[in-house]
């Protein structure tokens, strides 16, 4: 009685897999040999083929988990509740490997490890919502009202973030008028390149992770149940006899 | 027009039943008074530090006072399983919610303006003319705070470790309304021209707009199957 | 019918509480059932009442389905559950006007007053609920119903904490439901108590409902 959906990602998963590897391998030697280093910051800039698709794929995990909420609050379906568990997962590990290669990459050009920059309050406040959502889901004790409550959380933090986003950048302006802002790299075929393949590799990971831990939610679920039964039905055979 | 009504008995119910028993008010107010206390001892402030400062103080007290009353607000609601009938009466769980909204936010507003006379006292605030722009500032603030506060209310209290998870979860969502209900009691504090901070105002107003309707709309979901 | 329910299944988790459960109850019976603790009977009069959704299956009460049409279901239902549903800092007249306002009812003093004396509390319509004692929080519900009238009235343990008295006026109220063809369906241990006013009674063991009738006649046999 597997669903029709999982043997759907058994079969396709793979794929996946296959493509995020070859890009992100492909994208890291294009980006860490192939491109040429940057005229004011050298060597170090190479960090950005990592830290901005790091930082895109954290948004497109967001809005995963954001759509499949309000998905999950229309349908009821408890293998979208499973996907949306799994997204908020690799939101909380994208964001916070964007956070931390951001802060490698601000210490040698901005001199600093942190700075109330808009961009980082909003992925600070990303990380802080969903790491609330995976906390409020081990507290709900009803498993009736588990994926409702955490769905409900998604949907509110979705869109209160580019709130947050604006707030921050508004805040910003007044304190600290923009004298450490990131200075214009220049967008040339030489650097896009290298950044979209790495942006398409890093997503298509993501896909592939989603697909194995929603799988892997679920089928822990069928399994449970199917033990709840069949130790039900001991229970029954042992009182009845 | 059984909307308005169930609005209304549900603020006279959640007001007599404060009025009889002082347990929200009381622990709020005295939790106030102690955090302005310890913010006074922690930082020995100037006149120039404190119109720097000021702001931000007064709000993190309000916030973590509103907080308070919001996580009592539905623990009401826990005595005699009375959420269940709620939940169960056939009005439309909107108007509940608006009801416990409104009634969230009268309780904020009465402890802030109780409050905010202590701090004019003990930091040696100037508020004579910008007072009536003050009062809205609360307001706006209090209602973006009571509209997403009441929404986390419900759904924390049906849960295990409720007391933790309500600021764990509604505090990184206000950020926006702390950020502007500072930046905007700022401005008026230190008379600066309404032009200045008005943006701020109007951020509160969309705020509080968006939010009550999110909630209302998603209140229904927490409360119900 | 009143209550039809078709293949109703529950289960918490991995925890099965009851599989394909389908029955009927027609209008002006009252229903007892029975059960050990932990049978489900709670959880059964729970989703009739639509605070729980079913697994799967489903149900219609009077003619609504019980999911799709839950406000419907809810203007005609009445559910007694173990909690008394009472705010402790009000009094009873005042209890009992919020709940009859959440249900968009608004009684007048007088009736209040009726159905305060009916259930014998009219000498504490002024007490705060704090001070009730648990039998008399259970006749501060039983006056809800008296106002409200349901169509459909579930009870949890009826009989649960009330002295002879209390017992004596549930089943006066449970009677004047039948009469004017509602329904009752009721979860008791107490089966002399129940056998004085059902119908006909459940036993619900192992998620299997066995059903047999009682001395009682339906007043209006509608089936």
């Amino acid at each position: 009685m597997m669903n029709r959906i999982i043997r759907r990602i058994q079969r396709f998963k793979g794929w996946f897999g296959a493509a995020a590897a070859f890009c992100i391998f492909y994208g890291l030697y294009l980006g860490l040999f192939d491109s040429p280093p940057d005229y004011y910051q050298g060597e170090v800039v190479r960090i950005m083929y990592v830290h901005v698709p790091l930082a895109h794929t954290s948004l497109m995990a967001y809005a995963s988990l954001f759509l499949g909420s309000l998905w999950y609050l229309w349908k009821r379906d408890p293998l979208v509740d499973n996907m949306c568990q799994a997204a908020a997962g690799l939101t909380v590990i994208f964001t916070a490997l964007s956070l931390i290669t951001g802060a490698i990459w601000a210490k040698p050009t901005w001199n600093t490890w942190w700075t109330w920059d808009p961009k980082l309050i909003s992925f600070a406040i990303l990380l802080l919502i969903a790491s609330g959502y995976l906390m409020l889901r081990t507290f709900v004790e009803d498993p009736d009202k588990e994926g409702r409550y955490a769905a409900v959380l998604a949907i509110v933090g979705g869109i209160d973030l580019p709130i947050i986003y604006f707030s921050a950048e508004w805040w910003r302006s007044l304190h600290q008028p923009l004298s450490i802002s990131m200075r214009g790299v220049s967008m040339t075929g030489d650097i896009l390149l290298p950044l979209s393949i790495m942006s398409l590799g890093l997503n298509l990971l993501f896909l592939y992770m989603l697909m194995v831990r929603t799988q892997m939610l679920y089928l822990t679920n069928l399994l449970q149940a199917k033990k709840g039964r069949l130790l039900s039905q001991v229970h029954l055979t042992q009182t009845s006899s | 027009m059984t909307f308005l009504r169930v609005i209304q008995w549900v603020v006279w119910k959640d007001l007599i039943s404060e009025m009889r028993s002082r347990e929200t008010l009381s622990s709020m107010l005295f939790f106030a008074l102690i955090v302005i206390l310890v913010f006074s001892f922690s930082f020995a402030m100037d006149q120039d530090a404190a119109q720097q400062l000021i702001a931000g103080i007064i709000w993190v007290s309000f916030a973590f006072t509103g907080i308070i009353g919001l996580g009592k607000s539905f623990s009401a609601e826990l005595q005699n399983d009375a959420l269940e009938y709620l939940q169960m009466s056939p009005t439309p769980k909107g108007a509940i919610y608006l009801g416990k909204m409104l009634g969230n936010l009268l309780f904020m507003l009465v402890v802030e303006v109780m409050l905010f006379p202590l701090f004019v006292l003990f930091f040696n605030l100037n508020i004579v003319e910008e007072i009536g722009l003050l009062l809205l500032i609360f307001l706006l603030a209090t209602l973006g705070l009571s509209a997403v506060g009441t929404l986390f209310s419900a759904l924390t209290v049906q849960i295990r470790a409720r007391e933790v998870m309500l600021p764990v979860l509604l505090l990184p969502l206000a950020i926006p309304v702390m950020i502007a209900a500072v930046e905007s009691t700022r401005g008026a504090l230190n008379a600066q021209p309404l032009t200045l901070y008005f943006h701020w105002i109007e951020l509160l107003t969309i705020f509080d707009v968006i939010f009550t309707v999110v909630s209302f709309w998603l209140f229904e979901l927490i409360l119900d199957s | 019918m009143a209550i039809q329910t078709f293949h109703l299944s529950k289960s918490f988790g991995n925890y099965r509480i009851f599989e394909d459960l389908s029955f009927e109850i027609p209008t002006g019976e009252c229903f007892a059932l029975f059960g050990s603790n932990g049978a489900g009977k709670t959880t059964l009069l729970r989703i009739l009442a639509t605070l729980v959704r079913p697994t799967s299956g489903s149900f219609t009460v009077l003619g609504h389905d019980g999911v799709t049409e839950k406000e419907s279901v809810r203007q005609v239902t009445m559910f007694l559950a173990h909690g008394s549903h009472l705010y402790d800092d009000l009094d009873a007249q005042e209890n009992l006007r919020f709940a009859m306002a959440m249900r968009g009812q608004y009684p007048s003093h007088r009736a209040l007053k009726v159905a305060l004396d009916q259930v014998s509390l009219g000498a504490f319509s002024d007490m705060k609920t704090r001070n009730f004692s648990a039998g008399m929080k259970r006749r501060l519900a039983l006056a809800k119903v008296i106002l409200a009238q349901p169509q459909v009235l579930l009870l949890d343990e009826p009989y649960n904490a009330l002295d002879e008295g209390g017992v004596q006026v549930t089943n006066q109220i449970i009677r004047e439901v039948t009469q004017r063809a509602g329904m009752v369906f009721m979860t008791t241990h107490d089966r002399e108590k129940a056998h004085l006013v059902a119908h006909r009674t459940g036993l619900l063991n192992r998620g299997l409902l066995t059903f047999s009738h009682t001395d009682q006649h339906p007043a209006h046999d509608i089936s």
